[in-house]
């Protein structure tokens, strides 16, 4: 009974996740990142300052919901809070998108 | 070997305890420059500790790819090998309730200073090469 909606939501959700992966520009990502993003967080985003979160192959919906919420003011940092907040939607996707796909320096400990 | 270092590390941080283990010249005191990464007045995260503190994190952060499900849909951050100082100021973050996530925020609100820097000490010691995927 419930296995059918919740398979449908699952489709979508990917769907999604997948149509919204397609839609990053990696190029224009790249530019983005090398404007705003690389003095702190390096172009590659393995940043060698502890003051600075190494981004390098990290998911990119989660690098994407943590841009969309210090552009809304929801994670409050002064530094983030500046920048993201020059970002459009279509920016933080691609800048997200872009750190995703650099080598990994962050890995899934168990 | 490491963890003998970081034990007289700790030592040296509070003067008043053990002058016995001091090693020879004990006259001066240790210069404040311990290994901790944070603030001077931070516990020392302790790797083999932190990793006895991971039942909480593995449910999301041990797996590949597992998603959040409330309040909004996305992967749970990798957090392996991220900089030691950042695991302890995001987790302090959810803890004083800057930042939102539920279930980090209950989870982090039950975790002492000590527990944070054991568990930052443990996450950032893993190595890219060990995982990915």
């Amino acid at each position: 009974m419930m296995k059918k909606p919740v398979l449908g939501l699952l489709a979508m959700m990917m769907l999604g996740a997948a149509s919204a992966a397609l839609a990053a520009d990696l190029k224009a990502g790249e530019a983005k990142v090398k404007a705003v993003c690389q003095a702190c967080h390096g172009a590659d985003g393995n940043s060698q300052s502890t003051d600075y979160p190494k981004l390098g192959g990290q998911y990119p919906d989660y690098l994407a919901k943590a841009l969309r919420d210090y552009k809304s003011g929801a994670r409050k940092n002064p530094i983030m809070g500046a920048f993201a907040g020059t970002l459009s939607t279509a920016d933080i996707e691609n800048v997200s998108a872009y750190y995703a796909a650099q080598p990994a320096v962050l890995v899934t400990r168990h | 070997m490491i963890r003998l270092s970081l034990l007289a590390a700790v030592l040296m941080v509070l003067p008043a305890t053990a002058p016995a283990q001091a090693p020879a010249p004990a006259q001066t005191p240790a210069p404040a420059q311990a290994a901790a990464p944070a603030q001077a007045s931070a516990p020392v995260g302790d790797s083999a500790a932190g990793a006895q503190k991971i039942e909480m994190c593995i449910g999301c952060h041990g797996i590949v790819g597992w998603r959040t499900a409330f309040p909004e849909v996305y992967k749970v951050p990798k957090i392996g090998g991220q900089h030691e100082a950042y695991i302890v100021r995001a987790l302090q973050a959810y803890r004083a309730g800057e930042r939102s996530h539920p279930s980090m925020k209950a989870i982090a609100a039950t975790l002492s200073d000590k527990d944070i820097a054991d568990l930052a000490a443990y996450y950032s010691g893993a190595l890219p090469k060990t995982a990915s995927k």
